[in-house]
């Protein structure tokens, strides 16, 4: 069994971690096909993984609504909405339109799912200002550069500060091109090679996580 | 408890009150300040315009409803500047949850502008796969799309003439809101495939795309609700961005006055409390 649930795996993501890094550099048409067979399994995968998500939301909250835990309400909510929309959604065959008339599927997701995600979204510009409020302070020599930068793009990014201060654009614009630019390709060269190290552990059993079943 | 002690705990509400009325006024009584074209806009706008006629341009929705107020602008004004060029157009998206919406972008402008689907326009709606969907495509697009999202067999699609994978597409622009986006685009896109591709962006987005735009491997982004009005100017349609562009001024402006006065409260607080010391 433990050669089933450890070794395999392992072997697994050896074989099929070095042949795709191989395969980026090989321009052979096998390579090539063997990229497409695997991106089409990859996609295939992916819808398999949407199924095992709803599935597993499905599970987690009917034990919340069952041991009627706190917010279990909300969990109904959730599961009355979900079941509701997959519902309308197979009876609309997934369509939102048919024709220029808009479906029930299509009435749930323009009047439902997009002004509720829009007023989520909205909402946090009230949240940002009250916080800014409250914690934007010039507390040390650090947070009053980050304080003038911030006011400086602020101002650079909207027709009226450049009207009230015509240099702010341009100033605006070099905080972002320079300062900002070379500040986060220095945290992508190092995020790019903490992942390079990580797939490389990956590949080679070293890291073993993934796998689960905690410590060996 | 001292006025500037009161006035650093102030209650939120009356916040919320002031951001609401700075986004409200201006919506209704607009000023319609000049708008300055900033060269990352610009990059992208000068593209397409650059394309001949028949040339192959895709656009990823990768956004859903949340980003819709800044998102939405800018599909709607390239959209349609790709179709006043008469250039094919390949929609999709790689977000299930903004389909809908993508769909309902691409067919209203289309309509506008007098676009039939399969012949001018294709919009393939969404497949599973996150970026392995952009790898597919860069092999063979008939094999990630099989069909569009109206269940036509895009193989023999008149407006996919020539068009095998991502090689044969003469510009991409992604508009994301996030993973997968921009930067997905040209790690599994772009840089394997070699089209030339465009960004845009919500605007907290943007800041983290300036490396991609500064190297190069972006030739232009359109940043937030601002970068859509940019855009709205420059094909001379102006739309719900341009008419935005006040309020966001005025929060903006808002916004700083705050954070000015909480310093001014916070120092005032602070020297108050040394002299009691003292």
């Amino acid at each position: 069994m433990i050669f089933l649930r450890r070794q395999v795996p392992l072997l697994i993501t050896l074989i099929a971690g070095l042949a795709m890094a191989a395969q980026y550099y090989v321009p052979h048409p096998a390579s090539e096909q063997m990229l497409t067979s695997v991106t089409k399994w990859l996609q295939i995968i992916g819808g398999f993984a949407l199924v095992l998500g709803v599935s597993s939301l499905f599970h987690v909250h009917a034990a919340k609504i069952r041991r009627k835990e706190a917010g279990w309400g909300y969990s109904f909510v959730l599961y009355v909405s979900m079941l509701g929309t997959i519902a309308v959604g197979l009876w609309s065959n997934g369509k939102e339109a048919v024709d220029g008339t808009m479906t029930a599927f299509g009435w749930f997701y323009n009047f439902m799912m997009v002004p509720l995600q829009g007023t989520m979204f909205a909402i946090l510009a009230f949240f940002i200002a009250s916080a800014a409020y409250r914690s934007f302070r010039a507390r040390s020599r650090e947070a009053a550069v980050l304080l003038i930068a911030a006011v400086i793009v602020m101002m650079g990014r909207v027709p009226l500060g450049e009207y009230l201060i015509p240099l702010s654009g341009d100033l605006s614009q070099w905080i972002l091109n320079v300062l900002n630019a070379s500040v986060r390709r220095a945290i992508l060269i190092g995020v790019s090679l903490g992942t390079v190290a990580l797939s490389i552990k990956i590949i080679f059993g070293m890291e073993r996580s993934y796998l689960g079943g905690g410590k060996e | 408890m001292t006025f500037t002690e009161r006035m650093l705990k102030i209650d939120r509400r009356i916040i919320f009150l002031v951001i609401g009325l700075c986004t409200l006024l201006p919506l209704l009584y607009p000023v319609g300040l000049p708008i300055k074209i900033s060269p990352e806009v610009r990059g992208v706008y000068d593209h397409i315009e650059s394309l001949p006629e028949g040339a192959v341009f895709l656009l990823s929705l990768d956004f859903d409803p949340a980003s819709k107020p800044e998102l939405h602008p800018q599909s709607i004004s390239l959209l349609r500047h790709a179709f006043r060029k008469n250039l094919r157009v390949i929609a999709m998206t790689l977000w299930v949850s903004g389909t809908g919406m993508a769909d309902q972008v691409v067919t209203q402008v289309a309509r506008e502008m007098g676009k039939e689907s399969g012949k001018d326009y294709v919009f393939l709606g969404w497949s599973p796969g996150g970026t392995a969907v952009i790898i597919n495509m860069g092999q063979d697009l008939y094999g990630a799309f099989p069909a569009d999202y109206n269940g036509k067999p895009t193989k023999g699609l008149p407006v996919l003439q020539g068009v095998a994978n991502l090689r044969d597409v003469n510009y991409a622009v992604s508009l994301g809101a996030g993973n997968p986006g921009v930067e997905a685009w040209y790690v599994f896109g772009k840089d394997k495939y070699k089209f030339e591709l465009g960004g845009g962006c919500t605007g907290v987005m943007a800041p983290g795309l300036y490396p991609l735009l500064r190297s190069g491997q972006i030739n232009g982004l359109i940043g937030g609700l601002r970068g859509a009005a940019e855009y709205e100017i420059l094909i001379d349609q102006k739309g719900k961005a341009v008419a935005g562009m006040d309020a966001q001024s005025a929060t903006h402006l808002a916004i700083i006055v705050l954070v000015i006065m909480c310093n001014l409260f916070y120092f005032s607080s602070r020297k108050q409390r040394v002299q009691g010391q003292g």
